[in-house]
């Protein structure tokens, strides 16, 4: 439980390195990080798939994305964030994690017992036989992205 | 278990607090995107951890890798949007959307 504490810290820490970050791509860099550490900790909860997409596919993909696009921006200069939100940012964080802290084991208790029943099957047999509508959903999502990224960098005639 | 399960929900609160003050502070529209990664950092994990403590990781898992798809989807044409911005206004600043007209 204490590697898995240290890991949530880290996934903390990083996440609000992100956030707080003036330079782009270390922002971008730290919110990958961040994905490391998700991924790990999914992995140690047993849930290799799901680790496995979050270290390849956020950690990854998303990361080249949001470093692609910084560099065919370049323009992180010409604006100013505001330094008050800056400078609040880590005490109102901690104060939140403190009531948070103190909070939520009281509200988990008032949360309805839900049937806990050990499963059976392998993680295919739930992903494609179980959860088959939420496959289609996700093709329809990846078709939706690819045709929207395809009309947003669409070369548009002169006749237009 | 609870006692994990009230440390990974609480992680997954102040993540999602994280973000959602990113979003609501911030001008630079990359960074503002980096605040709804960090929200959906805290969803994923929240989804998994409920998973894990009521002994259904399989279910949990599929959720979490079909969260991870939409969001690669978002995460590509959010991009594309901002790199279309950028072509129109030569700024990432979200102050001057409010501008525009149309």
């Amino acid at each position: 439980m204490i590697l898995q504490i240290a890991l949530l810290a880290g996934l903390v820490l990083f996440s609000a390195f992100a956030i707080l970050a003036r330079d782009l791509i270390k922002s971008a860099i730290s919110l990958a990080v961040a994905s490391l550490f998700l991924g790990v900790i999914f992995f140690r909860m047993g849930a290799p798939y799901a680790g496995v997409f979050e270290i390849s596919v956020v950690a990854g993909l998303i990361t080249v994305l949001f470093v692609l696009t910084i560099a065919l921006t370049k323009a992180e200069g010409d604006v100013r964030e505001s330094t008050l939100a800056r400078t609040v940012f880590p005490l109102f964080f901690v104060v939140f994690a403190l009531i948070d802290v103190l909070v939520m084991k009281g509200l988990l208790r008032k949360v309805p017992v839900l049937a806990a029943a050990a499963e059976a099957g392998s993680f295919s047999d739930v992903l494609w036989k179980a959860r088959t509508f939420d496959l289609v959903g996700q093709i329809a999502v990846i078709l939706a992205g690819v045709f929207a990224v395809l009309a947003l960098f669409r070369k548009r005639d002169h006749h237009e | 278990m609870n006692d994990a399960w009230t440390i990974y929900l609480a992680v997954a609160a102040a993540l999602v607090l994280a973000g959602l003050y990113c979003l609501l502070t911030m001008r630079n529209l990359i960074k503002l995107f980096i605040g709804i990664e960090v929200v959906s950092k805290g969803v994923s994990l929240a989804l998994l951890a409920t998973g894990w403590a009521r002994q259904s990781v399989l279910v949990a898992q599929s959720l979490v890798v079909t969260f991870i798809v939409v969001e690669v989807s978002l995460v590509a044409t959010a991009l594309a949007l901002i790199i279309n911005i950028y072509k129109n206004t030569k700024s990432l600043d979200v102050r001057k959307l409010a501008r525009l007209k149309g």
